[in-house]
């Protein structure tokens, strides 16, 4: 392989370097020269967290081999902010709180930075046309407009520059005001730290095998030719695990690698530890896994009936959760009721799809402590887990939490932490594990997919007699938050309503999917999307406002929830009227609209997609022409 | 029990393409002289767009190739030049040029509309209009919006010391999902097409956001119309993303050529190429999308190519414009 001589002007300096023909400019960046301000969101163009100047032109390091920076000026982010001062753009963004998780930042700034320099009075509407090539997970987008509108206003003088200086929170006084966020700088200049960008010396870098299969016996692993490949330093397998086997948020279930049997395709097998990146792939390739395949299911209601796939031993059903909730005489309850309406309803896995992949460094230290650096959401319980797991006393372990590049719930769990431990220990090398976008989706829990069936019975006036609803939500391969999840589903399953005669059935359901896991709501959304559906529904039957009939049915302050919580304080009919007020709702039951809807088409409603900001003025020129 | 026992060395799983060797030669001989000496083992690559992405997991995943031969340095490739009739546009022109260069955007009309939806600024600037022809994805953007300026495209390949080339029909050349007429060892150069300042232009184009995505539907409509600006004198439709290949729509030209705008017309042409969408996925979806770019294409084009006021139908310009 011959090396490529590169010489490139990289923030003012002049480098003259050697780098390997398959580097991209990212790589070059990040693991040659360290500049980790950029970030590796997706690899393949759709992130824009790698975006830096090429020539004065912003372009995506990930799609650019190296080469393709020979003789050129490269900026990065760490160019903007070298004196130590921030940039007008890096000032607004922290003014403005446009920075959360902080790992879409530096792209952002880049491409905000472009943006202001190609059109320095560039409107709202182009500037979200040229931020388009970046993503954020987090903040909706709405602050880093406002950052980019504030900082071209400050340039062009429209604003006073010492608006970055305001402060809204007097010492002591934060309830209510605007806070600035101590960490924005450390974002907004690439400076913070997340855990693909650390290094440590002698560092190893993993990979792992990952089932091709949703349910297979694993008749056996042969890891010999990996093992003495050079530059390997380590490889595992579920044999490697010291101490008690399988993690979990309720049951234990998942054990660090898969053992005996794969349950869902991308469930981690081996990992290897070596010298470089390209060589514990290599290694991988060299691991032999013999599997005999079985009868998988992927449907929860199927798994539900006799006969099922089992997956797990100890559930028989496939069932990991059921949570039955019965209040009052439901079947009284329907005789009761004017109207009775039933329908079924239905919600997908959904992707957390934050902008840092999951990445974590482990080491064993001085004093023998496993130590493991990772964004993860819930470190304290996974240290006691990983103690068990591993054998070692309490004592002996370590959880750092890295800053994290966006969770949503989706890095509560430890699903590659374990393997980063027996890699240290068995290397006893500083090791690091970095997700590829691809792995990340593949591997790690989504939102559970759900059905619901729900029956109502309503008096004419609009009062709820009595709900009935059964949720089967697909939990994949291993238990992970299910239990919590269908729990929540079911504690949330009345809505804010009073209803005297309930009866919630929700089921959490083992099938060879991905596993499904906490994500931001928790079991809240799949049990509202049902029952406010429902009502909006029913609301149509009984030719009543949709407003209205929550409002007859809404819980007040004081009111005992069909779990027995009593709500000191419910917030719900606020809620409904601001939210009447700001929809410009039109009154009245949903059937009697007509064909022009007087709440839609309003100037404080923001107007459908659509690009060519830039072309309005070329229109007329066209036409004149 | 049916026992399916399988060894499965796993794949190789790649972050990237693996290359030997990255060339990156000054002129198109140099090109022609790589291309020879690494015969069997190389691969093209312009702006890497499509090659870069392709190598990941789940796609092309483990890919290997000895040699790599950027041609995007090649200033033959690189240049574009605009005269009263035609424009030539080397292989290796950014996409972004379009919105770059106001000569080739008063030119090509429809060019700076259709770079507008590409991809994102940054990777416009990299991506090229070759690669966008040969990798020949039905989704593609800038194919079907060339075809509608009957582009030709002009290939080379060296043989026994000398270049030899040939030209043909952009919608010949490109003959399925990846696959164009490029024989091995062959060059795209350079894309010669008509030029059209007279022509109002449209591109329609609905993906599943704004930026950053492929086309499920997209339509390139170029219009010019009689001095009165009342009757259509000359109109170009091509259609990307309902099939395997772009679609030029050489009928509903010749029944709009010489009507007038009225909305029966319109609605007309706009019901003829609907039988088009033989696509894999989401057929009636885009049989509806592609009724109403057409509307909108024709509605769009014709007001900027200067319709009277009042020409178009009043009903159709309030829904469509
Ligand atoms: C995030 C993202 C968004 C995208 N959005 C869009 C979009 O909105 N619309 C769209 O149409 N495309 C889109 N693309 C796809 C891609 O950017 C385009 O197809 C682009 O035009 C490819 O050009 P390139 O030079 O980068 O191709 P390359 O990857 O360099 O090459 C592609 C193919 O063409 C061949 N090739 C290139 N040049 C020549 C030549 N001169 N002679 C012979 N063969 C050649 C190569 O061998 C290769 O097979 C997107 C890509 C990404 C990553």
């Amino acid at each position: 392989m011959p090396d490529i001589r590169l010489e490139a002007t990289i923030n003012g300096r002049k480098i003259t370097r050697n780098a390997k023909p398959h580097q991209r400019l990212l790589d070059f960046l990040r693991d040659d020269l360290n500049l980790t301000g950029n970030k590796e969101g997706c690899g393949a163009g759709e992130c824009g967290t790698c975006s830096v100047f090429v020539d004065g032109v912003l372009m995506k390091s990930c799609l650019l081999p190296v080469a393709k920076a020979q003789g050129a000026q490269i900026e990065t982010i760490e160019s903007l902010a070298k004196t130590g001062e921030l940039s007008l753009l890096q000032k607004a963004f922290h003014k403005a709180g446009a920075s959360q998780c902080g790992y879409c930042i530096p792209g952002m700034v880049m491409a905000a930075t472009a943006a202001i320099r190609a059109n320095p009075f560039a409107d709202r509407e182009e500037i979200k046309e040229r931020l388009g090539g970046n993503i954020c997970r987090c903040t909706g987008y709405q602050k880093i407009f406002d950052a980019v509108e504030m900082a071209r206003d400050v340039q062009n003088g429209r604003l006073p520059a010492t608006i970055f200086s305001e402060v809204e929170a007097e010492q002591g006084d934060y309830i209510g005001k605007n806070v600035r966020s101590i960490d924005a700088p450390s974002k907004v200049t690439g400076r913070l730290k997340y855990a693909g960008d650390m290094t440590m010396p002698g560092m190893l870098h993993v990979q792992v095998l990952r089932s091709p299969h949703p349910h297979a016996r694993i008749v056996s692993i042969d890891t010999a030719a990996a093992e003495t490949m050079a530059g390997v330093e380590g490889v595992i397998t579920s044999a490697d695990v010291p101490g008690e086997d399988g993690f979990g948020v309720i049951v234990n279930d998942q054990p660090v690698m898969a053992r005996g049997k794969v349950r869902y395709v991308g469930e981690a097998v081996a990992a290897v530890a070596a010298e470089d990146l390209l060589t514990a792939k290599r290694a991988l390739a060299a691991i032999e896994v013999v599997y005999e395949r079985l009868p998988a299911v992927f449907d929860p209601d199927e798994a539900m009936r006799a006969g099922a796939p089992v997956l797990h031993d100890y559930a028989p059903d496939n069932i990991t959760k059921h949570i039955p909730i019965r209040v009052g005489d439901v079947e009284k309850g329907f005789a009761e009721s004017d109207l009775v309406v039933k329908e079924a309803y239905s919600t997908q896995a959904i992707e957390h799809a934050y902008l840092e992949p999951e990445a974590g460094l482990a080491y064993v230290d001085h004093d023998g402590v496993v130590t493991i650096v990772s964004p993860d959401q819930n470190i304290t319980h996974h240290r006691h887990m990983l103690a068990r797991i591993i054998a070692k006393p309490i004592a002996k372990v370590r959880f750092i939490m890295s800053p994290v590049g966006g969770g949503f719930g989706g890095k509560t769990d430890m699903i590659y932490q374990g393997m980063l431990a027996l890699l240290a220990m068995k290397t006893q090398r500083p090791v690091r594990l970095v997700f590829t976008r691809e792995e990340s989706i593949i591997s790690t829990a989504k939102r559970h997919p759900s059905r619901t069936r729900l029956r109502m019975g309503l008096m004419r006036d609009g009062r709820i007699r009595v709900l009935e609803m059964t949720m089967v939500c697909d939990g994949g391969a291993y238990g992970l938050s299910t239990g919590n999840v269908v729990h929540k589903a079911a504690v949330l399953a009345a809505g804010p309503y009073v209803i005297p005669n309930i009866k919630v059935d929700t089921y959490g359901i083992y099938t060879n999917n991905t596993p499904s896991g906490a994500f931001r709501s928790f079991g809240a959304l799949q049990a509202a999307f049902a029952t406010e559906s429902h009502l909006d529904i029913c609301a149509e039957r009984l030719g009543l406002d949709p407003f209205q009939i929550r409002r007859i049915n809404a819980m007040r302050d004081g009111a005992v929830t069909h779990t027995r919580q009593k709500l000191g304080s419910v917030s719900l009919s606020r809620v409904l009227d601001a939210a009447e007020k700001v929809s410009g709702w039109e009154a009245g039951a949903p059937v009697s609209r007509g064909d022009r809807r007087s709440d839609l088409d309003r100037d404080d409603i923001r107007p459908p997609c659509a690009l060519g900001a830039r072309f309005a003025a070329a229109d007329k020129q066209e036409a004149a022409e | 029990m049916d026992k399916q026992m399988s060894a499965d060395r796993p794949k190789e799983r790649q972050v990237m393409l693996i290359c030997g060797e990255y060339l990156t030669p000054g002129t198109l001989d140099e090109a022609f002289a790589a291309m020879q000496r690494h015969r069997g083992r190389y691969r093209v690559v312009a702006g890497c767009t499509d090659t870069l992405p392709w190598a990941r997991e789940g796609r092309a995943g483990d890919v290997e190739i000895p040699v790599l031969i950027d041609v995007a340095r090649i200033p033959d490739l690189r240049e574009s030049r605009v005269d009263d009739h035609r424009v030539w546009l080397g292989a290796a022109t950014p996409i972004q040029r379009f919105l770059d260069d106001p000569a080739l955007g008063r030119a090509l009309r429809c060019m700076p509309r259709c770079a507008v939806w590409f991809a994102d600024e940054q990777i416009r600037a990299q991506a090229t209009i070759g690669g966008n022809i040969v990798n020949a994805s039905p989704a593609a953007d800038v194919t079907p919006a060339l075809i509608a300026y009957d582009a030709e495209v002009e290939l080379a390949k060296s043989s026994g010391g000398r270049i030899l080339r040939r030209r043909m029909k952009l919608d010949q050349f490109v003959i399925g999902p990846n696959r164009t007429a490029l024989e091995e060892g062959e060059l795209l150069i350079a894309v010669e097409c008509d030029a059209l300042p007279g022509h109002g232009g449209s591109f329609e184009k609905v993906g599943h956001r704004r930026s950053l995505v492929i086309s499920i539907v997209c339509l390139a409509t170029l219009v010019k119309l009689d001095a009165q600006g009342r009757r259509f004198e000359d109109v170009r439709l091509a259609l990307g993303g309902i099939g395997p290949v772009p679609r030029r729509l050489a009928d509903v030209e010749t029944f709009l050529r010489g009507g007038p705008l009225s909305a029966a017309r319109l609605e007309e042409a706009a019901e003829m190429p609907v039988s088009l969408v033989a696509s894999r996925t989401r057929q009636a979806y885009r049989r509806d999308v592609v009724r109403g770019f057409m509307l909108r294409g024709l509605i769009n084009a014709a007001r900027r190519a200067g319709a009277e006021a009042g020409a178009l139908p009043p009903e159709l310009e309030a829904v469509y414009a």
